[in-house]
Parts: structure tokens; sequence; C-alpha cells
């Protein structure tokens, strides 16, 4: 399981939007003028100051009136145009599928992991194509027919056309969403056998030691070393965790839960009846006290939870004597728990990254956990309508299909590959080259690591490969990272979900283009003539 | 520029061109024309003449190539303008899943209407277009002219003080005709000023006051209709029964004169006369053939009387 929800840095986000955004409206302002002065001389970038200063007007002077009755119009065109007919593919599904999901030699979590996972990827899989059908063709429908000339020659300003249509589109969208949401509760709670929580994870910091003691970075048994580092058995090897925040809860009796999901590498089997032994400690840097907690056996691919008790009771090799230590007043200090795990069977290995140890919270209902999946999926919906609607305000509506298609499919399926493409090519480490130099060398049978002959041929090759990336981190910054809507992993593996690590970025995501999509959207209205032949 | 003036064009030209820039075809081509506060003013021309386009150029639809538009003293491309203004378009451009009330319901609304209003004002204009019947279907189940008359609705649904009418008789049969064309005539006399455009010629001659007709992007003509169609170097006498001995007389006083009868004949009224009395008459007496003149009812004489050619 490499599920790791990292904090988003949304301080960071804001900042890296508000330059990204502020950098390509003064790029286009600044074409925008110029071509208008070499095209119609000063009277150009008057016409295209004059356009911002009308956004800014019609901004201004918005009627929620006049858009509350555009949505009104665009969500009794959907239902009219029978978009709700999706429901009974929905139902369909959830009539039949418990046949194909059940299995019943499975652990109950992990049928309850199927059947969440199936449930909230149904709900995605037929809402996200009935939003982009409807947000799609609903402006170039209007054009085609017509209706839009009635429209336009109302009062209703162009950014009133647009917001009218995103949030009558966005309105079936949450009524599909909020529908099967709904459904699909009862359904996986009809079908899962055990009693369902959203468990609430503390996360800490993860650091290594050697089997030395220094620090270092775990050991690698295999291609996993990307996620999980493995410490060696009966050695000075450590997985070092750091947690913040740790405070006694509201029973001042009561200690910590922890929770651990760390796999084991064997390289003897061993005794197979047993899984391998793990110690937790506890230590406070400032006091050096260190307690050590009675080993457990780890159980793989299961929960292994730890209660910690508040009162303590540690060896004390100097007066030889055992003595009680308290968890929050002695091993903690201004919310900080150091702990320490290491593995206790020679020749042994237990894998560890870091959400495979955490701190269990109290316990939130399943229906919290779930409903924010849920919205995880609504926002998704909504920032694919606002997509959109902003490629139907200058494309017909095939285009525009097929234009936020791409969007999202690239957005959510080859976003890693892009990513790991554009940091590799920005840190000199991708081999091979860009795609130029990689055909060549599949041509010539090169290896990647071979370095290609200097000469006049290689240098453009180079040049335009550099310009691909360069395409390539533009895409990068363009396109939606649709991972951040993904949360079934959370509540599949049967946890809350995080609202710094996942709705966050989610809600930054989606607020992050409503403006781009806006601007993009009024524009392509005004600017264009919407009865040219 | 005058301030009675509702329209004014000045050096209109429109060019249609392609995605690359290219020119396809000159639509307009330096126009200038005013339209006056309160008068019928008729746009003609054949099919491509320019009347649509300068409609749509009117409306912002279109925006110009070169020259001056403005519209109720604002610029075409102004939104603040569409407030006191309302359009058919040739087509009833509707949203055909709303029914008659959902329809001017929503135009309504973009006008920021009461809710009060706004029922009262689509309450009165569906009763006034004769939908009353049919307030509740949607209007994918209309026929042509039951589209027409909704869409004249929703050109007023407003109150406006301009009104553009883009072929307004176009599809409608002859009672919705002269039914539109009475409507033209009771917008005029509120005071109201219409532009239309149609090149059904007797509609144009029986409502406008002054037409303009275009032709290949062009302003060949344009003034009074009155003025237009009088033909100054002949005169039309109508009288009633005038039997042959008194029509001989009648010839050898033009002779004296040196005057040439040029037609003699009984007057007849238009096929739209005959046409619409046939129907009223119908309604009236159902089940009975209706015969022309037959109680005195001659309906109203034409201007002009069917001619026989007098040598």
């Amino acid at each position: 399981m490499n599920f790791n929800p990292l904090p988003y840095p949304i301080g960071q986000a804001v900042i890296f939007w508000l330059i990204l955004f502020g950098s390509v409206t003064g790029i286009v302002l600044a074409i925008a003028l110029f071509t208008s002065l070499v095209a119609r001389g000063l009277k150009g970038p008057a016409a295209v100051l004059g356009q911002v200063r009308d956004f800014a007007v019609d901004m201004i002077r918005l009627s929620p009136r006049r858009v509350f009755a555009l949505s009104s119009l665009t969500f009794k065109e959907a239902i009219r145009r029978k978009a709700l007919l999706i429901f009974v593919v929905f139902a369909l599904l959830f009539m039949f599928g418990g046949w194909f999901l059940s299995g019943t030699g499975e652990r109950p979590d992990e049928q309850a992991r199927v059947y969440i996972s199936f449930v909230l990827r149904v709900i995605g899989w037929l809402t996200l194509p009935v939003v982009l059908l409807l947000s799609c063709w609903g402006i170039p429908e209007d054009i085609r027919a017509r209706s839009l000339h009635t429209v336009v020659t109302k009062p209703a300003r162009r950014n009133e056309i647009f917001l009218g249509r995103f949030l009558g589109f966005s309105a079936v969208g949450s009524i599909i969403v909020v529908i099967m949401g709904v459904v699909g509760y009862f359904w996986i709670v009809r079908q899962t056998p055990s009693d369902l929580v959203a468990r609430v994870p503390r996360y800490g910091d993860l650091a290594f030691l050697d089997r030395e003691g220094n620090p270092g970075r775990g050991v690698n048994v295999g291609d996993m070393w990307e996620f999980r580092s493995y410490v060696e058995g009966a050695t000075r090897a450590r997985g070092l965790w750091r947690f913040k925040d740790v405070y006694p809860g509201d029973n001042p009796d009561e200690g910590l839960v922890l929770e651990s999901r760390f796999e084991a590498f064997r390289t003897h089997k061993g005794d197979m009846e047993r899984g391998l032994l793990c110690e937790l400690s506890f230590f406070n840097p400032e006091t050096e006290l260190r307690v050590r907690h009675r080993p457990f056996q780890v159980k793989e691919f299961s929960q292994n939870e730890i209660k910690i008790d508040r009162k303590l009771s540690m060896y004390d090799e100097e007066t030889n004597t055992t003595k009680e230590v308290d968890l929050f007043d002695d091993l903690i200090t201004d919310g900080t728990l150091y702990v320490e795990a290491r593995a206790i069977d020679p020749g042994q290995y237990l894998g560890m990254a870091r959400p495979d140890l955490f701190i269990r919270m109290a316990n939130r209902p399943f229906y919290v956990g779930y409903a924010k999946a849920v919205f995880g999926i609504w926002m998704m919906a909504i920032l694919v309508v606002a997509l959109g609607v902003t490629a139907s305000c200058f494309v017909k509506g095939p285009v525009a299909t097929l234009l936020t298609l791409t969007f999202l499919i690239i957005g959510q399926g080859f976003r890693e590959f892009m990513d790991r493409m554009v940091f590799q090519n920005l840190n000199n480490v991708l081999a091979g080259g860009g795609p130029v130099e990689s055909w060549i060398r599949l041509i010539r049978h090169m290896n990647p690591q071979v370095p290609m002959e200097p000469g006049v041929s290689t240098s453009i090759i180079q040049f335009v490969d550099a310009r691909m990336f360069d395409l390539l981190w533009i895409v990068q910054h363009i396109v939606p990272d649709f991972r951040h809507f993904r949360m079934a992993p959370y509540i599949a593996n049967g946890f809350d979900v995080n609202f710094e690590s996942a709705i966050v970025p989610g809600l930054a995501v989606m607020f992050g283009y409503l403006l781009p999509c806006l601007l993009l959207g009024y524009f392509s209205l005004k600017l264009r003539e919407l009865e040219a032949k | 520029m005058q301030t009675e003036n509702v329209i004014e064009i000045r050096n209109l030209s429109k060019v249609y061109r392609d995605f690359w820039g290219r020119r396809k075809v000159q639509a307009l081509k330096s126009l200038s024309l005013d339209v006056k506060k309160g008068e019928v003013f008729g746009l003609l021309g054949p099919n491509g003449s320019g009347k649509t386009t300068t409609l749509k150029l009117l409306l912002g639809l279109l925006f110009p190539s070169d020259g001056e538009i403005r519209v109720l003293g604002k610029p075409a491309a102004d939104v603040d303008k569409n407030e006191r203004i309302g359009y058919l378009p040739e087509e009833s451009y509707l949203y055909r899943f709303l029914n008659a009330e959902e329809t001017l319901e929503f135009y309504g609304r973009l006008f920021k209407m009461p809710a009060e209003e706004r029922r009262k004002r689509a309450d009165e204009l569906i009763k006034q277009v004769g939908l009353d019947h049919a307030r509740r279907r949607q209007l994918k189940e209309y026929s042509k002219g039951m589209t027409r008359r909704i869409g004249l609705a929703q050109a007023l649904i407003n109150d406006p003080d301009l009104v553009m009418l883009d072929e307004p008789t176009s599809g409608l049969d002859p009672i919705g005709t002269r039914e539109m064309k009475d409507m033209i005539i009771r917008l005029k006399e509120q005071g109201k000023t219409v532009v239309m455009c149609s090149h059904l010629l007797a509609d144009v001659q029986d409502v406008c006051d002054r037409i303009a007709i275009l032709y290949a992007g062009e302003l060949k003509v344009m003034g009074r209709v009155d003025e237009l169609l009088s033909e100054q170097d002949e005169t039309q006498l109508l009288t009633s029964r005038l039997n042959d001995e008194a029509l001989a007389e009648v010839r050898q006083v033009l002779e004296r004169h040196n005057a040439k009868m040029l037609k003699v004949g009984h007057p007849t009224a238009s096929l739209e006369d005959l046409f619409l009395r046939t129907v009223d008459e119908s309604r009236a007496r159902p089940g009975r053939r209706f015969m022309p003149g037959e109680d005195g009812a001659a309906g109203t004489p034409a201007p002009a009387p069917a001619a026989t050619p007098e040598s």
C-alpha cells in the first residue's frame, strides 16, 4: 500500500498561482496591445484597454438575478433533455454490481475497500461524462440554434451568460453527485459486514538510522525504495518518527493509540507462523529519557494497533530500579513526540514509510469521511464543468468535448509521467534525452547512457528537444492536477479524508481554475461575432 | 448627431472574412441612414442585399468593419442599450423546451423585472398574441405561426422604445400577417420606433413610414413611402356607379384638356382583403358558402383600379 497523504503547502501554492496567473495575463495583454497597435494604430491599444475596462465594469455590474435566470434555464434544459437518465445506468450497476464484487474469502476490511472503491468510482465515471457533455455542448448549441441571439440582445452581459451556464450545469452535476452519493452510502453500509468508521491518523516525519546508528536512508531491498526503506533486524538500524502537536485528550488518564503497517522482508524463512518482531521506543532528546515498549508481532497488510498507556514503566540502569514515567509530562516536550521503531529478528528486515506509523485520534463516523470523498468527486465535476463551458465559448461542441476530455485524461492519467519527465529534465537526470534524441537512439540502437556525438546535428536535436520540454512544462502548468480530487484511497483504507492533505488541495485546484476560466470564457464570447458567417 | 434620431448609422461597412482573415464578401458598403423616434422604418432589398446584416450590426451581433453606429444614443456594442430594445429574429430562435409562460418569464428575468410585473406582462402578451390556449405547451410543439407570435411577445416583454423586427410576417398566415401589421401600427401609435426588414413589399407598404432599399450592400433609395410611390405625372379618379353615358362625358372633358384616359375598370379589393373577409364571414356563418359582394359587403376598395387598357 503506497498511500501517503502529504500536507499541501497552500501558501506556496497561492503565491505560485498569483505569479503564474499574473505572468500569463501580462503576456497576453502585452501581445494584444502590440498586435492591435500594428493593426490599427493608436486606436488599437485604446480598444484593448477598453475591453479590459469593460470586463471590470461588467464584473461590478454583474446581476445575480440574471445569472440565476440563466442558470435556471440551463438546469431546466438539462433536465428536459433527460440528463437524469444517467440514474438508470447507476441503478443497474448497483442492482447487479454486488454479484461480482462480494468475495466470501476476503477479510471484512478488504471487502469494504472493494465496495467503497466501486461506489466512488461509479459515481465519478457516471457524473463526469454527463457534466462534460452538457457543459461542452450548451453554448455551441445555443449559438447554432441562435437562441443565444435572443439572450445577448437583452441586457445580459457575457460574464452573466458564462456564470449562468456554469452554475446551471454545476447544479445538475451536484444533484447527480448528491443522489448517487446518498444511494451509494446506504448500499455500502448494507453490503459491508463490519462496522465502518473513519480513522483519524496523525502522521509524523520519518528519518532513518543505519546499522551503525548513523543517519541514513534505510536499506533498499528491491524496487520499493521509492516508497519504503527497510531496517535490518538486531542492529542499531531504526526508523525514527517525530510527531508534532501531541497533547493529552479529553480524558487525562488516557495515553495514545499508535497504528503501524510495517512490511516484512525475510532473508530466511525463520518462524513462518510468527510475524517479525518490532520494538517501539519513546525518547525525549532534551532529557535523553528513553522508554522501550514491549515488542509486538508485525501482522502484515493489516492494522497493528498499539496502545500506549499514559503511565509507562522503565528500567533505570543507573539505579537498577523500575520507575514510572508519564508519557505527556516526561517524554513529550512542546507537543513533540519521538518514536523509534526497530526490527528484533536477526537477518530480517522491516519496511517503513512515513505513513506506516501514526497516532490514532478519536474515530469519526464513516459517513463523515465518505461525504468528504464524495465532495472530492463533486469538486472534480465542477472543474470539468468550468473547463467545458470555457472551451465551449470559443470552439464548437465536438472540439470542446475533445479538449476537455484531453485535459481530464492528461490531468488524471498522465500527470505522474509528465511531472517525472519535467522534473528529470530540469535536474538533468533524464537518461536518453528528449523525444527526438530518444527516437534517434532507438533507430541507431544506442544505449541511453552513451552520450551523443557532439556536432551540429546533435545541437539541433537537443535544441528541438529542449523546446518540446518547454512545451511540456507549459502543459504541466496549464492542465489541472485532477489527482488532488482523488479521495477514495482515504476512505477505502478506512481513514477519514484529511482536510489539509486532501480537501485543501482540491479546493485550491478548483478555485485556481475558476477565475482564468471566467476570463477566457468572457473574452471569447465578447470578442466573437455570434452571427459570423 | 441629432437627439431625435433613435438610430444613427454613418459610413457603415461590413466585410465577412474567413478564418485566415481573407475577404469573403462585402455585405455593406458605406451605409449612412437615420431612424427617427416614433417612425416605422423598413429595410428592403433582395436576398443578400445586407438588410439583415444591418439589423444584426445594430444589435451588436456583428461588429462593423468600418463606420459608426449609435442606437438610442449608445454604441451598438453597449449592453445597456438593450434595456430599451425588443428584437424579433427572422426565425424564432427561442428555447424549444420551454413553454410560452416560461419563455416570457425567462426573458422578463433578464430585464430584472419584479416577479409580479413579469407575470402580469407575460399574461397580457400571451393574450395579445393569441396564445392563451397554448400557454403551457412547449415551444417545440408550436406551429411556425405560433412560434412567431411568441417571438413577438418576447420582443415586447420589456415594453421597448425601439423594436427591431426581422421578417416579421414570415411564416404567418394572412390573419397572422394582418395581426402583426396591426400590432406594428399600434406600436407606432404608442410612440415606439419600429425598424423592420422584409422582402414582402405589400407588408412594408402597409405599415412603414419610411423605407430604405438596399442592393448588394449599398443604399439605393431612401424616403417616405407615400412620396416614393406617388406618380406625380398621372392622376387617379375613383367614383361610384359611373354609367357609360357619364363615362363618355368624362372622356370628352379629358380630351378637351389634352389628357388621355389610360385605364377604365372596376376597382378590386386586394387578395388579402378578400381572404380576411372570407374567414370573418365563415366564422360568423359556419357552413354557408361565402359569395363576395353578395350582401353589399364589398369591403374596402383598393386604391388602384384593376384596369382595362384603353387604346
